[in-house]
């Protein structure tokens, strides 16, 4: 198919771009083309884990429970303090511990874990190998975690802004409080919450560039090592460092997707608007 | 007392904020550099967006949209191999390429682009929600346009901005954490994450290393935050006391 798509566009173009079309799809660069799926899996998985915890989050929040309120008074504003860096590559490792932790204590003898002390994992059969569809899911999950705290204070505004006299009316006819919750506060939220959730999307989409810290070869790792000066042993200089423009390729696809999701949250904000009483 | 030194000298925890309080240094640098350039071009970015010229209102718009519509963590990659492709024939021949492609001087550079795009856009959401009689009272007494802009636009502008950019300004400086990620560290030159990142991997307690560098990230932070609303305080002196727009931490706190 590849090959019918560059012979049109050779006919189109003349035939002094066949080296470069040819160039640019062979096998690495198709890689590098397919590798764009991680940072849309990650980013579409990772917001809706963030709805998730951020649905927990806003509960937390207003929860009856004072310690309750307190995590989620903590979950929620601990993203304003640390940089959600830092929050995307500890979760992962401290994941990673924690399960090679719990495998030491079935896998490993006092003896090794004490020779091994002061250094990790206490010893080589409590190692938890991962593979890629693993690094996806914990990227997705640590993703869900910080993007879920954003969302989270997102959500609570958004129940706080659902009018007071809809919930008491709704308590009035009769229904439980869980029932209120469910289906007039919950139900309700979206309208206000989508403006503040788009950004939380934009800022998840943007943070997907990260995922080469988090072991996967994502968009970016591929176009450093396409960049990088080329050199074959059997056709000399292919080109220079050419990592710019690898990147400046990136930064327009963002900028694209970007203005993609504009226009998605435009149409859902328009649909999530219909039969309120006023526009927001 | 001897416990107190004792426990001191021994505690871990303590060790770690000794040795990262260096590379902490490396954040505060980034920030306190890129904000005070960042706040001028934001403001020139800002103006350019709201001006009734056509082409310097596309431009502005182009260049908030392109930069706040792109990570920034790809912004540095762009700009470093940028630079680094001219070294040859550029840099190296001025007898400049130390200080170009020197991440101190790069890194403040991409930083500044960067937050001056958000920072425009808060300030033209500002902008535009001046109250429109001050405006109007202004031309009415006969002020030209620049006193106009220096007695009504600018005060309301920065007043009405404030808590938003108080945000931006802490969001600068969390992604100061971004710069040794994309560009080289030399020698010893180490910032937060960096430097957390190498005593995790001698020891490997993440739990540690990571908790360290994020209380530094999280009592400069409030600082930030304790500071701006001292500002905010004063700059809003002069409102009365129940039209105060209240300084919270919680405003719209997204970039």
């Amino acid at each position: 198919m590849i090959e019918s798509i560059i012979e049109t566009l050779v006919g189109l173009l003349g035939e002094d771009w066949r080296v470069g079309l040819e160039y640019i799809t062979n096998g690495k660069h198709m890689k590098w083309y397919a590798s764009l799926q991680y940072t849309l899996i990650v980013a579409v998985a990772g917001a809706a884990c963030a709805v998730l915890f951020g649905l927990i989050g806003a509960g937390l929040k207003q929860s009856a429970i004072a310690p309750l309120r307190w995590i989620g008074s903590i979950y929620v504003n601990m993203v304003r303090g640390i940089p959600d860096i830092l929050f995307i590559l500890f979760f992962p490792l401290a994941f990673e511990q924690l399960v090679e932790y719990v495998f030491s204590l079935s896998r490993c003898t006092a003896a090794e874990i004490a020779s091994n002390a002061g250094s990790w994992p206490p010893c080589d059969a409590a190692q938890w190998y991962l593979n890629e569809t693993a690094y996806l899911i914990m990227a997705c999950v640590t993703f869900g975690i910080v993007y879920g705290a954003f969302a989270a204070n997102v959500i609570h505004g958004a129940m706080q802004a659902v009018p007071r006299g809809q919930l008491e009316a709704a308590q009035a006819y009769g229904f439980t409080k869980k029932q209120v919750f469910w289906r007039f506060q919950v139900r309700q939220m979206w309208t206000y919450a989508l403006p503040g959730l788009s950004n939380v999307w934009m800022l998840l989409l943007k943070a997907t560039s990260l995922l080469s810290l988090l072991q996967i070869a994502d968009i970016v790792l591929w176009a450093d090592r396409l960049g990088g000066a080329n050199y074959l042993a059997r056709a000399g200089m292919v080109h220079p460092d050419w990592r710019w423009k690898y990147y400046l390729v990136l930064f327009f696809l963002y900028i694209l997707l970007t203005m993609l999701s504009e226009r998605v949250f435009k149409w859902l904000q328009s649909r999530a608007n219909r039969g309120m009483l006023e526009a927001h | 007392m001897e416990w107190l030194t004792s426990w001191f000298e021994n505690s871990a925890v303590v060790q770690d904020i000794i040795t990262l309080a260096r590379p902490a240094t490396f954040n505060i640098y980034f920030a306190l550099v890129s904000i005070p350039l960042g706040f001028p071009f934001a403001m020139l970015l800002a103006l350019g967006k709201n001006s009734k010229n056509r082409i310097l209102s596309m431009l502005s718009k182009a260049y908030i949209y392109a930069f706040r519509g792109s990570p920034l963590f790809i912004q540095f990659f762009m700009f470093y191999s940028f630079l680094l492709t001219f070294n040859r024939s550029l840099w190296k021949p001025m007898g400049i390429d130390d200080i170009v492609l020197h991440p101190l001087f790069l890194g403040p550079l991409v930083l500044v682009l960067n937050t001056s795009a958000y920072a425009a856009e808060i300030f033209y959401g500002a902008m535009r929600t001046v109250p429109k009689g001050q405006l109007e009272a202004a031309r009415a007494i006969g002020m030209s346009r620049w006193q106009e802009f220096w007695s009504v636009t600018w005060p309301n502008t920065i007043r009405l901005a404030w808590p938003a950019y108080t945000n931006e300004v802490v969001f600068l400086f969390h992604a100061t954490a971004l710069v040794y990620f994309t560009l080289p560290v030399i020698n010893d030159q180490k910032d937060l994450m960096n430097k957390a990142g190498e005593l995790f991997e001698k020891d490997y307690n993440v739990f540690l290393h990571f908790s360290v560098a994020a209380l530094y990230f999280l009592v400069i932070s409030m600082l930030i935050f304790f500071v701006c609303g001292l500002v905010q305080k004063y700059l809003s002196r002069h409102v009365r006391k129940e039209e105060r727009q209240k300084f919270r931490f919680k405003p719209n706190y997204i970039r």
